[in-house]
């Protein structure tokens, strides 16, 4: 399985999509995700592909083509705001 | 929800002794004089303490709109367990191989926050005033742009994500600029 983190406002467009789908090879990338999440859910998809829009896999920034295996936790994660 | 208190200490890459290092990310309160009394009891070459603590303000406003400014209720501060921590301690770990430091203290809070609760705390013990105000700003300023926090303000009887600021990302990089000797 690989498993979605959606954090911030990305949460609130999130809602509604599973968080947890079988590895299959044609999802290999974050980017491959974000893409197939732009057939169903277009308002989330735009908010992923802001520039500041940064993802993780398993709690390492990466870059969107970054290789994904099964069992790994992506996670969307927009510009940080604390402190 | 995950609380996780890191507490260790070390030798410095920078100084000659044991560093204090404490990380915690945690929805209670804290005690500000028991973590500058903590700090304080290193002893040995301490000369310095600096801390900074961030507040939850009454107000939201927007710098692009200067005449923006509404009451703010309720602060909630999400983050990413573990990843947080994990953050957290590079930054630390940047600012020892900086500054010659012998503790540093980081204590963010998370949940739900009031106007005037304390949200933040930066605490920076060293031999000589200059790093432990440098090291305490860099700090600040990088926890701010780097670690994986993110505020929902409650304004109005509305939620909204808080979003990030140009200044904030400004006073990180200056940082990249300076190489430390």
């Amino acid at each position: 399985m690989l498993n979605f983190l959606f954090f911030g406002r990305l949460g609130d467009f999130a809602s509604g999509i599973d968080k947890a789908i079988p590895y299959h090879i044609d999802l290999a990338t974050p980017l491959a995700i974000r893409n197939k999440l732009a057939e169903q859910h277009p308002l989330l998809t735009k908010e992923l592909s802001e520039p500041q829009v940064l993802v993780s896999v398993n709690k390492m920034i990466v870059k969107w083509d970054h290789p994904l295996f099964d069992g790994d936790e992506i996670a969307f994660l927009p510009p940080v705001t604390g402190g | 929800m995950t609380v996780m208190r890191l507490l260790f200490c070390r030798q410095s890459p920078v100084v000659k002794g044991i560093m204090s290092i404490s990380i915690s990310v945690q929805a209670k309160d804290f005690d500000l004089g028991a973590e500058y009394d903590r700090l304080r009891s290193i002893g040995d070459g301490l000369g310095a303490i600096v801390t900074f603590t961030g507040l939850v303000r009454d107000f939201e406003s927007r710098p692009e709109e200067p005449q923006y400014s509404r009451k703010l209720t309720t602060l909630t501060l999400q983050h990413y367990p573990e990843m947080t921590e994990r953050l957290l301690s590079d930054i630390v770990e940047q600012a020892l191989t900086r500054w010659s430091l012998l503790g540093v203290t980081v204590i963010h809070r998370i949940g739900s926050l009031s106007p005037n609760d304390q949200i933040v705390l930066v605490g920076v013990a060293s031999t000589h005033r200059h790093d432990a105000f440098q090291a305490a700003e860099f700090v600040m300023d990088y926890l701010k742009t780097r670690a994986t926090f993110w505020k929902k303000a409650h304004v109005d009887g509305q939620e909204q994500w808080l979003d990030a600021k140009h200044s904030d990302a400004n006073a990180a990089a200056r940082w990249d600029d300076i190489k430390h000797d």
